[in-house]
Parts: structure tokens; C-alpha cells; sequence
């Protein structure tokens, strides 16, 4: 019963033998070689087909949009005295441009295989890791959602007045904060995926409808002190609140604060009234670190359940 | 043979020769059966799957409460809430007519559906006046859902002297929105891979030229353009002023009835369109071969 040929096992040969140390792969390696891979078709998928102005415009147009539709509604309801929230609005529409990138980019990498391309189950049976594979897959929507967000600040700038002063950036709360909330985006993204591969087609909407929802406890476009106690509760818990707290507060300190103030639920918690630059960062850590913990479960689970019911096979239509 | 040929035609005594030559009652009622059977699975799948229930109906009124708290952090006046309700209910529809009809031809030929409608004895029309009930009943369910429920948490007090002008409205709205998106699925199908971007185009900058959270009037020139080629802008602008009327916002749009007008030349403009792209469509795909090639 043994794996290797006669030839192999009195050792007069070595060709035709079957290497049970392949099976076992190369470790780190393969796991970077696929996540390279996989970016590059991600990106490929994405933008290899198109005229690059007709990307530009695509990629920037929903950002730029959405900052828009805010700004109009500050300057019907408060006029020129509303300006000086302006930075405020723009900065959270741009970032949340990103969150649904990224959201998104995962969830539907698990749509467009299994639905459009049908190739979910031949990529799940390859020997690279599934989860490398999906994590690569939403890199370039990322990195477009990346890109939104800077020109969307800088369009915030340049055309509707945002003043901006590079000297007074934060450079390591802007930092710090860039690279936790990029792993809770991701994590999130992830959970998402989980719950696409449960669903059928028509779940394309899906990963934006959860970012909707999430829009309205993250304090991305209002302070969360408009809120009803317990909601504001529950935004003080998702680390995307204290994501965009800290990098607006890193990009222009001293603003509006989407978090504190004069009875909010964090003044009722913490005792002061906004919260300082570290208690961002640890606030941001704990939710995030609970969040991306919380959405790998989700998925496990969801993957496990696809397996046993044969879910990686199938493809819907409506 | 002659079996053969009942077995094949489903009619004793008929050739297939004479087979092919439909009665108008034959046409219209195997077109009245493409249209139900294409509305079926997007009626039928609603109950079969009550996922949508959670994302498209209760996270999508979180989004709209979002806009909302905008307004209430600025101390705006109450009619403006009222404006984001009427607005996030009625992005079901543009949502439904750029996802699910804009973008559905070249679904259905990534999945390999497209070449068995243009095979199927049944005038194409029907598939699209198919995909549209079946899209107006799926997104009234959610709009229908956001307005109530909107409506009772955040205390909107619609204000109408002319239902029936408004139901009016708001059928002619669906009429144009749906005619729209009749002509977009061949556009789409012809564009091929840009329809994903395309759809993406047409959300967050429609909804900022149609005024959906503010009057379009707010926009000038640009708000009157959208009034005139947008059926989302116009309805909801003549919904906005009968929904609420008396309401202390800046109109500068046409009147409801100039609107209603407008929304009639776009729903017969866009049926008509929608025939005559389909027949270009079909004409290309003749002379090309390729609209049936998937994943272009």
C-alpha cells in the first residue's frame, strides 16, 4: 500500500515516484505567490479592459457624487454658515467610498465566480489557499476605493473649499489608524463573502446594503450625538466609528468630532467630552481586533456549511 | 409521421410548416406567458429566499435614516425628512431598473439564457415587460416598506389635495423608470463588460442630479436638465410637490401637471426606443455573430 513504486522503494530509481512533501506545499511562500496571483487577476478582472478615463471617471464619480449630495443638503438647510462642516461631510463620504470597496470587493469575488465565470469550485479545489485567494481577489477594488478617496478629498479641496493644511497632518495617528481599519475593512469584507456564498445571485446588492446600514452608527456623515442613546451605543462598538474618527481628526485636528460632545453617550461613558488620539487607536484596536475575530468565525462556519451542502457548486439565476 | 409530427408540434394533423403560422390569439397569449414566466422567479424567488427581507428592505432603511440624521443635525425643517423618505423609497425602483433591467440581457447572456430567448417563439418584448413586473413587484414590496415604516419613526406628515394626480404620477414615474430601463439592457448588452461600471455610474451621480435627498431646484440649470431627461428627477420632484404641498421649499420646477407630461413623453419615447434598440440588436447580432458570446 505503499505511495511509492518498486523501483523507488529499493531505491535503484527515482523517477515515477509520487512526493508526499508537495501535498504539504511550500508554506509562506505559496501563500504569497497566491495572493500575488490572485491580486493581478483581481486587478486584471477589474481594469485591464478598459479605456483608463473611462476608469478614472467610473472609479470617481460615485465618491465625488455621494460628497456632493451632502454638501447641497449643508448648504440648503444651513447656507454659508454650514461651511465650516464641509470637511467633515467630505472627508466621511470619501472614506466611506472606501469601506464599501472594500466591503464589497470580497463578497462579490465569491459572485462573480460562482455566478458569472462558474469557476468557484475549480478555484476552492485548487491547492491554494481559499481565503489568500478571496483576500487577494478584493485587493484591487481596495485600491480603486483607495484612489476615490484621495481624489474625493482633494476634489473637497480644490473645488468645494475644504481647507487643508498638510503641516498639520498626524501623520502617526493617520497611520495607525490607515492600517487597523484596512484589516477590519478587509475582515468585514470577509464576513460579507461568508454570507454571499450562503445566498443566491441577486445577493450583488448585499455588501452595499450592509455598509448602508452600518453608515448610520459609524458617525460617518452626522455626529452620532443626533443619535438615540442606545444606537450611539452601538457605534461606539463597531471599530469603523472610531476608524473615521481618527483619521479625521489626524487630517484636520481639531474639527468636528463625530464621536464626543455635550451629552453624548461617550461623555457618559468616559467622563470627558471627546476622546483623545489614544483612546482612538485603543478603542479602534479592541473593536477592530473583536470584529476581524468574530467575521473569520462567521466565515469558517459558512464555508464549512457550503461544503457539506454543496453550495461552492451551485449557481442561482433570477 | 403524422404522430411525429403532433409529437413535435403539439397539434394533430399540422406540419411544421403549417405550425409556424400563429394565429394574432396564439401570439398574444404565448407573449402573455413569456411575460408571466419571466415575472415568475423574480416574484416566486421573494418568498423562496427571506435573506432579501433583512438586505433589501431593513439595511436599506438604515441607509435612508442615515440622511435623515443629516437634517436633524442641521435643524432642518420637517418637510426635508419627509423629502429623504420619499427619495430613499423610490431608489428601490432606480436600483431595480439599473441592476435588475439595465444590466439583466448581459446577465443572461454571461449565463448562457440570452440565445434561448432570441431561439424561443415569443417576440423579445415580452421578456423585457417581464423582467419589469417582476422588478415593480419586488421593489414596491421594499418601497412600500421604507415609506411606512420611515414614515411612523420619523414622524413624516404627508400633505396631498390630489391623490389621484399623485397615483397618477407615480405610475407614469414607474412607466418611464422601467421604459428606461428597457432601452439600457440592449444598450448594456452592447457595451459588454462596461455594464458593470455603467450601473455603477448610473447610482450615487444620478441620485445627485435627480435631487434625492434635496430639491432639485437647489441645482439650477442642472436640476431642470435632470427634470427633463431623468424620469427619477422628474417624478420625484412632482411627488415631492403633492406629497407636500404647501411645503416651504424652493420649487423653481415645472408644475405637477407639466410634469406629468413630461413623464408620459419619456414612457412613450422609451417603449418605443426600447422596440427599436431590440430590433438593432438583433440586426447587429445577425451581422456579427458574437451576441451570444459570453463574458464580452
Amino acid at each position: 500500500m505503499s505511495a511509492l513504486t518498486p523501483a523507488a522503494r529499493d531505491g535503484s530509481a527515482t523517477a515515477a515516484t509520487f512526493d508526499l512533501a508537495r501535498t504539504r506545499g511550500r508554506g509562506f511562500s505559496d501563500t504569497l505567490r497566491t495572493f500575488a496571483v490572485s491580486t493581478r487577476l483581481g486587478w486584471q478582472l477589474e481594469a485591464n479592459w478598459t479605456d483608463p478615463l473611462l476608469f478614472f471617471i467610473y472609479s470617481i464619480a460615485k465618491p465625488v457624487s455621494s460628497a456632493l449630495i451632502l454638501v447641497v443638503m449643508l448648504e440648503v438647510i444651513g447656507g454659508p454658515a454650514s461651511r465650516s462642516f464641509r470637511p467633515f461631510v467630505v472627508v466621511g463620504s470619501a472614506l466611506w467610498s472606501f469601506v464599501v470597496s472594500g466591503i464589497a470587493g470580497l463578497a462579490w469575488a465569491i459572485l462573480e465566480d460562482r455566478e458569472r465565470y462558474r469557476v468557484l469550485k475549480y478555484v476552492y479545489v485548487s491547492p491554494s489557499d481559499f481565503l489568500t485567494v478571496l483576500v487577494g481577489r478584493g485587493v484591487a477594488r481596495i485600491a480603486v476605493g483607495l484612489a476615490g478617496v484621495v481624489i474625493t478629498l482633494a476634489f473637497g479641496v480644490v473645488a468645494l473649499g475644504v481647507t487643508f493644511d498638510v503641516g498639520r497632518i498626524d501623520w502617526p495617528l493617520l497611520v495607525s489608524t490607515s492600517i487597523v481599519g484596512l484589516v477590519v475593512i478587509i475582515a468585514l469584507g470577509l464576513l460579507m463573502a461568508g454570507v454571499c456564498i450562503q445566498t443566491r445571485q441577486e445577493s450583488w446588492s448585499y455588501p452595499e446594503a450592509f455598509a448602508g446600514a452600518l453608515f448610520l452608527v459609524t458617525g460617518a456623515i452626522f455626529p452620532l450625538t443626533v443619535l438615540p442613546g442606545p444606537i450611539q451605543a452601538v457605534g461606539l462598538l463597531t471599530p469603523l466609528t472610531w476608524w473615521m474618527a481618527g483619521i479625521r481628526e489626524a487630517l484636520f485636528p481639531g474639527g468636528p468630532d463625530s464621536i464626543g460632545g455635550a451629552g453624548s453617550t461617550f461623555a457618559a461613558w468616559f467622563g470627558h467630552l471627546h476622546p483623545t488620539a489614544g483612546e482612538t487607536v485603543l478603542a479602534l484596536l479592541a473593536t477592530g481586533a473583536v470584529a476581524t475575530l468574530a467575521a473569520l468565525a462567521i466565515f469558517r462556519l459558512s464555508d464549512r456549511r457550503a461544503k457539506r451542502a454543496g453550495l461552492y457548486d451551485r449557481t442561482t439565476g433570477s | 409521421m403524422a404522430a411525429g409530427s403532433m409529437n413535435l408540434v403539439g397539434r394533430a394533423g399540422a406540419g411544421p410548416r403549417e405550425a409556424a403560422v400563429w394565429s394574432r390569439r396564439q401570439v398574444l397569449l404565448t407573449d402573455l406567458r413569456s411575460v408571466r414566466g419571466r415575472a415568475y422567479p423574480r416574484v416566486i424567488g421573494m418568498m423562496r429566499e427571506p435573506s432579501w427581507v433583512m438586505f433589501e428592505i431593513l439595511l436599506p432603511f438604515l441607509a435612508t435614516s442615515a440622511f435623515v440624521f443629516v437634517y436633524r443635525a442641521l435643524q432642518a425643517p420637517q418637510e426635508y425628512v419627509g423629502f429623504v423618505v420619499l427619495g430613499g423609497a423610490l431608489t428601490a425602483f432606480w436600483i431595480n431598473v439599473i441592476w435588475m433591467m439595465a444590466n439583466q440581457l448581459y446577465w443572461e447572456k454571461s449565463q448562457g439564457n440570452l440565445e434561448l430567448y432570441f431561439a424561443a417563439p415569443m417576440h423579445f418584448m415580452s421578456i423585457l415587460f417581464g423582467m419589469a413586473i417582476g422588478g415593480i413587484v419586488m421593489s414596491s414590496t421594499r418601497a412600500a416598506t421604507v415609506l411606512v415604516i420611515a414614515g411612523l419613526v420619523y414622524g413624516v406628515t404627508f400633505t396631498v389635495d390630489e391623490w389621484a394626480l399623485l397615483f397618477g404620477v407615480f405610475l407614469l414615474t414607474l412607466g418611464a423608470l422601467y421604459g428606461l430601463g428597457m432601452v439600457l439592457a440592449s444598450l448594456f448588452l452592447v457595451w459588454g463588460r462596461e455594464a458593470w461600471h455603467m450601473g455603477q455610474l448610473l447610482t450615487e451621480p444620478v441620485y445627485f442630479v435627480s435631487g434625492l435627498n434635496f430639491p432639485v431646484a437647489r441645482l439650477g440649470m442642472l436640476g431642470a436638465l435632470s427634470v427633463a431627461f431623468i424620469p427619477l428627477a422628474t417624478g420625484l420632484d412632482a411627488m415631492r410637490q403633492l406629497a407636500f404641498a404647501g411645503a416651504a421649499f424652493p420649487y423653481g420646477t415645472p408644475s405637477p401637471a407639466v410634469e406629468v407630461a413630461i413623464l408620459a413623453a419619456m414612457t412613450v419615447v422609451s417603449i418605443v426606443g426600447a422596440r427599436w434598440m431590440l430590433k438593432a440588436m438583433e440586426r447587429r447580432a445577425r451581422r456579427d455573430g458574437r451576441l451570444s458570446v459570453r463574458w464580452q
